[in-house]
């Protein structure tokens, strides 16, 4: 395997890899908020300090 | 009473972004590798410039500054968010993989060119600095802290980043380096490629900005959603607390936080 050949493929397999991590993440945050409950009396609400 | 989580949307833009990044990728590594001439001095190894430019561009500029700029918009009173500070935590852990890549394909690129896998050139050196800040700063991040001062903290730790950036840039005007200036472009804006090979960059620079953008998007998500999953776990924990107190003493417990929880 030649520099060009080794550079492309590391560049390209690390983003990736990054990438699947990245959407693996945001999945299991997002299975982890959809089994959490919530009081009622929060609908609605936002993240702290988030601006409506 | 208890209710279900709302889970945040998805943005459809950004998967739109995400698709042309890909496609962008795909075409510039096809008109890297195969399609564009070799170069008359570098012959194929000038084939690794179609690439490591380009993501040391969203490495330093994109990354850093949206760090930036997320960071002093965060400290400046007036536009204070948890907005901007999880945009600037985003864009600067994005930020570290792409110091990474553009390290690792430099060093690719300076072995056969220059005889050696790393110098301790001002260019490489503050690159390498670069990384290391970042790496601080997401250390830093996971201390567990109150978010507005946890916010606060990392607003600082992503301007020294940022401080850095120029140091990179002008490095190699400032110090005599190793290192070439300008690739493509010297300070007047004069290309000094061919038409293939300044198409093909431009492709490439295109194609790793959408990936910085789709990526800065998904890790933004997943900063909202730390956040929206560790408040909700307080309120249950607070209201538990309150009526396991209210049940001791037989009277009702104070009224929730308002804002979900935050100070």
């Amino acid at each position: 395997m030649s520099y060009v050949d080794a550079g492309y493929a590391i560049a390209l397999a690390t983003l990736f890899v990054y990438a699947v991590s990245l959407v693996l993440r945001r999945r299991r945050w997002e299975r982890a908020l959809r089994m959490s409950e919530r009081p009622v009396a929060e609908e609605g609400a936002l993240p702290h300090g988030e601006r409506s | 009473m208890k209710a279900p989580a709302i889970v945040p949307p998805r943005p459809r833009w950004l998967d739109v972004v995400g698709a042309l990044g890909v496609v962008a990728l795909a075409f510039t590594v096809w008109l890297g590798l195969w399609i564009t001439p070799p170069d008359v001095v570098q012959g194929n190894l000038a084939r690794l410039l179609y690439i490591h430019p380009p993501i040391a561009t969203v490495a330093l500029y994109w990354a850093g500054g949206v760090a930036a700029a997320g960071s002093l918009l965060y400290l400046w009173p007036r536009t204070r968010s948890f907005f901007w500070d999880r945009l600037a935590a985003s864009a600067v852990e994005v930020g570290a993989v792409f110091s990474v890549l553009t390290l690792v394909t430099g060093s690719l690129w300076g072995r056969p060119a220059w005889g050696t896998w790393w110098t301790w050139d001002a260019r490489l050196t503050s690159t390498a600095l670069l990384l290391l800040l970042e790496i601080g700063y997401l250390a830093l991040r996971r201390v567990p802290a109150d978010p507005a001062i946890r916010a606060r903290r990392c607003a600082v730790a992503a301007l020294l980043v940022a401080i850095d950036v120029p140091l990179v840039h002008f490095s190699v005007d400032w110090w005599n380096t190793l290192h070439q200036g300008g690739t493509f472009l010297d300070p007047g804006f004069q290309i000094h490629a061919s038409a293939s090979m300044s198409w093909t960059f431009l492709l490439a620079f295109i194609a790793f900005s959408l990936v910085f953008v789709w990526l800065l998007g998904v890790r933004y998500q997943i900063e909202v959603l730390q956040d929206v999953v560790g408040d909700q776990e307080l309120e249950v924990s607070l209201a538990e607390r309150w009526s396991e107190d209210a049940e001791l003493v037989g009277v009702g417990g104070p009224e929730p936080l308002e804002g979900g929880g935050a100070p």
